[in-house]
C-alpha cells in the first residue's frame, strides 16, 4: 500500500518500494507519474513538479482539443501563412523529417481520415467515396512549410498524436532532472523514459498487454537511460468481412494497413525515437517485424 | 506474443534511426530549458539584523523580506519589507558633563541626568520604522534594460518617499553595461515637541511645527568585463538635498573659559546640501570559486566632508555549498566646515554649528566575516558578524577642568545578521 505524503497543485507524491517515491499527476488524457530515487518526498515533489508542469504546458501548447492551442490556430489558419515559434517549428521538421524517411507513410495531416473511420469493433466500413474525398486533405507535402511559416490549407489539419506525447516524455525528463542528480523515470500511460540506475537496480516496468491474459502482463528493465513507446491499440479495430482492420490508417489509400501487429513496443535512445519506430513498425504491416529487426532496436509485438 | 528483446542484430546505427535522433534532438533542444526556470517562481531573501552599540547607545533589531518574482523575458518584481525597532541612547552632541548634567527631553516631559564623565545621551530614545520599497524591470527594445524603483519608510518623527528610474545599454557584446539614473527623494521632519528654533537655548526647549526637505540626484554606472574571470565596475553619483537638514535633537554646549557647560544651543545646518561620490570595484574569480573583491569610494559634499571608504572581502569555497567571506572595511573623513565639539562663551555665535559627532571627523574600520551554507534545493542560511569601531580625529581639547576629557563620543558596535534566502 502506498500512502500519499504530499499534494501540492495537482500533483501526488506516494512512497514506493525500493527506497522511490513517485509523483503522479494526470495529463494528455493518460495516468502520469514521475518516479525519482530519494527518500525525500519534498524532491519528489519538486523534480515531479517540473515534470508536470512541462507535460501540462506540452498539452496546452499542442492538444487538438483545446481551441486555445497553438495547433488548433495553426489548423483553423485557412491556408494564411503563420509565424511558428522555435518549439513549433522544430515539431514540425521532426514531422517533416518523418514523412520523408518512411516515404511518406507517416503522415502528421492523415488524421482528418478519422472522420470516416470508428473504430469501435463494429462492421461500420465507410464508402469508398466518402475515404477518398477526404483523401484529398492527406498529405504532408500540400502544407506551406517555410520555417518560420507554415500554411495549412483549407480542410487539413495537423495532428501530432503520433510524436506529442512521446516528445512531452522526453521534455519532462529532461526538465525533471535539472538540478538533481537522482535517477528519475518518467511515465506517460505506458510512453516512457528514464536517466539513471536506481540504487536498488535497474528499473522494472510493467506492461500491461491489453487483449492478452493478465499473466502475460511483461516486466521490462530498462537501462540506465533510454526511452519505451507503444504504438497500436488492440481495442481499436474493424471487422469486414470477418477480417479485422486494425486503426493504422495508410494515409495514401486512406484505408487500415493490413496484416501487421496489433501493437508495437519499442525500445530505444529516447521515448521520442522509440514512439517513431514503433509507430514506423506499424505502418509497414506484415514487414513491422523486419524493419524493427533492421533497426537493432528491442521490441515486443502483440 | 512475439517477444524478441535481444534483437541487436544491426551493428551499425541505421541511417533511418540516425536521422529520426538528429531531428529529436534538435526538437528537444528547441523550447530550451527556460521553461525550467518557472519552478522557483519567487526568490525570497530573509534576514534579522542585531546591532548593539557600547556603553547602552543605540540598539536595533531590524528584519528584512526581499521578495523577488521573475515573471519570464527579464521581467523582475522586487518587494523589500523593512521593520525597524531602535532603543538605546543617542549622543545629543553636548560636551561630557564634569558635574552632573540634566538634559529636557524633546517633548519636555522627561529628563535625564548625565554622571560626571559621561558623554550626554538622549536616552529616552525608542522608535519604530516601517520601510517598503519596490522595483520594477524589464528589458526596453532588444538594446535597453529599463528599471523603476519607488520607495516609502516612516517612523514616528520621520517619513520619507522616495522615487528612481534608469537606463543600462549593452555594449562591446555585452561586455560593457551603461546605466544612467535618476533618483528623487522628499522627507518630512515632525519631532517630537516640534522643530526647535535653530541656535535657541536647548534649555527652553521652544519647539514649534514641522519641516520637509527634498532631494535629487544622477548615477552614471560603468560595468566592463575585463577578462573571464574579471570584473572593473565605476560609478559616479551626485545628488543635492534643499530643506531643513538640521537634526531637531542635536544640541551645542556653551562652554566657559574654565570648563564648565554655561548652557547649549539647538544646533543649525544649512539648508542645501550637495555630494558627488566616486566608486570602483574589481572583482577577480580565483581558483575553484574563490573571489576577490576589493572597492573604494571617494565622497565629497559642500559642507567640506570628504570621506574615502576603502573594503577587501574574500569569498572563500570550503566545499561546493559551503563559503566563509572574510572582509574588512576602512572608513574616514574630515569634519563639516560647521562642526564643533563645543561654543565658548563670550565668542560670536556661528550662523551654523553642529557638534553631532557624523559630522566630526573620525576614522572607523569594520572587521567581519559571514559564512554561508546552501542546502540540497539551492536555499542559502547566512550568519554575518561585524565589529566597527568609530574615533574622533583631532578633536579640539576643552579648557579647564574638561582637558583631561576626549570630547568625541567614540563608539563600538557589533552587528549580527542572520540570513534566509529560499524558492517558493
Amino acid at each position: 500500500m502506498s500512502a500519499a505524503t504530499r499534494v501540492e497543485e495537482g500533483v501526488r507524491v506516494e512512497r514506493r518500494p525500493g527506497g522511490l517515491h513517485a509523483a503522479c499527476f494526470s495529463a494528455m488524457a493518460s495516468p502520469c507519474e514521475v518516479l525519482v530515487d530519494t527518500t525525500s518526498a519534498e524532491l519528489a515533489l519538486e523534480v515531479g513538479s517540473r515534470a508536470a508542469r512541462e507535460a501540462w504546458r506540452i498539452e496546452q501548447r499542442y492538444s487538438r482539443y483545446q481551441p486555445e492551442s497553438v495547433l488548433s490556430a495553426l489548423n483553423a489558419s485557412n491556408g494564411k501563412p503563420v509565424e511558428m515559434d522555435a518549439e513549433t517549428t522544430a515539431l514540425l521538421e521532426y514531422a517533416r523529417r518523418c514523412h520523408v524517411e518512411s516515404d511518406g507513410w507517416f503522415d502528421v495531416t492523415s488524421g482528418v481520415l478519422r472522420r470516416a473511420w470508428r473504430f469501435d469493433g463494429s462492421h461500420n466500413i465507410p464508402a469508398a467515396e466518402r475515404v477518398s474525398k477526404l483523401l484529398s486533405l492527406v498529405g504532408f507535402q500540400k502544407l506551406i512549410l517555410d520555417p518560420p511559416f507554415l500554411s495549412v490549407p483549407t480542410g487539413m489539419e495537423l495532428d501530432l498524436g503520433g510524436i506529442g506525447k512521446e516528445y512531452a516524455v522526453d521534455r519532462a525528463l529532461m526538465l525533471a532532472t535539472i538540478g538533481t542528480t537522482a535517477p528519475v523515470l518518467v511515465n506517460f500511460g505506458g510512453d516512457l523514459a528514464c536517466h539513471g540506475v536506481p540504487q536498488s537496480g535497474p528499473w522494472q516496468i510493467g506492461v500491461e498487454r491489453p487483449g492478452a491474459h493478465a499473466s502475460a502482463a511483461m516486466v521490462l528493465e530498462l537501462a540506465s537511460s533510454g526511452g519505451l513507446a507503444t504504438s497500436g491499440d488492440t481495442h481499436r479495430y474493424l471487422l469486414q468481412e470477418g477480417r479485422r482492420l486494425g486503426h493504422i490508417l495508410n494515409p495514401r489509400t486512406g484505408w487500415p494497413v493490413e496484416g501487421g501487429p496489433a501493437s508495437v513496443t519499442v525500445a530505444a535512445g529516447s521515448c521520442l525515437e522509440a514512439g517513431t519506430l514503433a509507430t514506423f513498425a506499424l505502418l509497414k504491416g506484415a514487414g513491422a517485424e523486419a524493419f524493427l529487426r533492421e533497426q537493432g532496436v528491442r521490441y515486443w509485438l502483440l | 506474443m512475439q517477444l524478441n528483446p535481444n534483437a541487436g542484430v544491426a551493428t551499425a546505427t541505421p541511417h533511418l534511426r540516425k536521422s529520426l535522433m538528429l531531428a529529436g534532438c534538435a526538437l528537444l533542444m528547441a523550447a530550451g530549458a527556460a521553461h525550467a526556470e518557472d519552478t522557483k517562481d519567487w526568490q525570497v531573501d530573509s534576514a534579522v539584523l542585531y546591532y548593539k552599540e557600547s556603553a547602552g547607545r543605540v540598539q536595533a533589531i531590524e528584519p528584512v523580506i526581499n521578495v523577488k518574482h521573475d515573471f519570464g523575458d527579464e521581467h523582475i518584481l522586487g518587494l523589500k519589507f523593512t521593520y525597524d525597532s531602535l532603543t538605546g541612547g543617542s549622543p545629543t552632541g553636548g560636551v561630557v558633563a564634569t558635574s552632573s548634567q540634566t538634559t529636557v527631553s524633546p517633548s519636555g516631559k522627561s529628563y535625564t541626568t548625565v554622571k560626571p564623565g559621561d558623554i550626554p545621551l538622549d536616552s529616552n530614545f525608542k522608535d519604530q520604522r516601517f520601510a517598503l520599497d519596490g522595483s520594477w524591470s524589464q528589458p526596453l527594445g532588444n538594446d535597453f534594460k529599463v528599471a523603476l524603483g519607488t520607495g516609502f519608510s516612516h517612523e514616528r518623527d520621520f517619513t520619507a518617499a522616495t522615487a528612481n528610474a534608469g537606463l543600462s545599454k549593452d555594449f562591446l557584446q555585452h561586455n560593457l553595461t551603461v546605466n544612467l539614473g535618476v533618483s528623487g527623494e522628499y522627507d518630512r521632519i515632525n519631532p517630537v515637541g516640534g522643530i526647535p528654533g535653530a541656535l535657541t537655548n536647548a534649555a527652553f526647549n521652544l519647539r514649534s511645527g514641522n519641516e520637509s526637505r527634498n532631494g535629487v540626484g544622477g548615477q552614471l554606472g560603468f560595468t566592463m568585463v575585463m577578462s573571464r574571470n574579471w570584473l572593473l565596475r565605476a560609478n559616479f553619483n551626485y545628488d543635492r538635498s534643499s530643506g531643513y537638514q538640521t537634526d531637531p535633537y542635536k544640541i551645542v554646549s556653551v562652554v566657559s573659559s574654565n570648563g564648565t557647560v554655561a548652557g547649549s544651543l539647538y544646533e543649525s545646518r544649512p539648508d542645501q546640501r550637495a555630494r558627488k561620490s566616486v566608486y570602483v570595484e574589481s572583482r577577480v574569480g580565483l581558483r575553484n570559486d574563490d573571489a576577490l573583491s576589493i572597492s573604494y569610494r571617494r565622497m565629497q559634499d559642500d559642507w567640506g566632508i570628504h570621506s574615502d571608504t576603502a573594503e577587501v572581502k574574500y569569498h572563500y569555497a570550503i566545499d561546493d555549498r559551503t563559503y566563509v567571506e572574510p572582509h574588512i572595511r576602512w572608513y574616514q573623513q574630515t569634519a563639516a566646515d560647521f562642526y564643533s565639539v563645543m561654543l565658548h562663551s563670550g565668542a560670536a555665535v556661528p550662523t551654523y554649528v553642529s557638534a553631532d559627532s557624523r559630522l566630526g571627523a573620525f576614522s572607523a574600520p569594520t572587521v567581519g566575516i559571514k559564512v554561508g551554507r546552501t542546502d540540497e534545493d539551492g536555499n542559502e542560511l547566512s550568519v554575518r558578524l561585524d565589529y566597527y569601531q568609530q574615533t574622533g580625529k583631532n578633536v579640539e581639547k576643552g579648557p579647564g577642568i574638561l582637558a583631561p576629557y576626549d570630547l568625541y563620543p567614540g563608539m563600538k558596535a557589533v552587528m549580527l545578521q542572520v540570513g534566509w534566502r529560499f524558492g517558493l
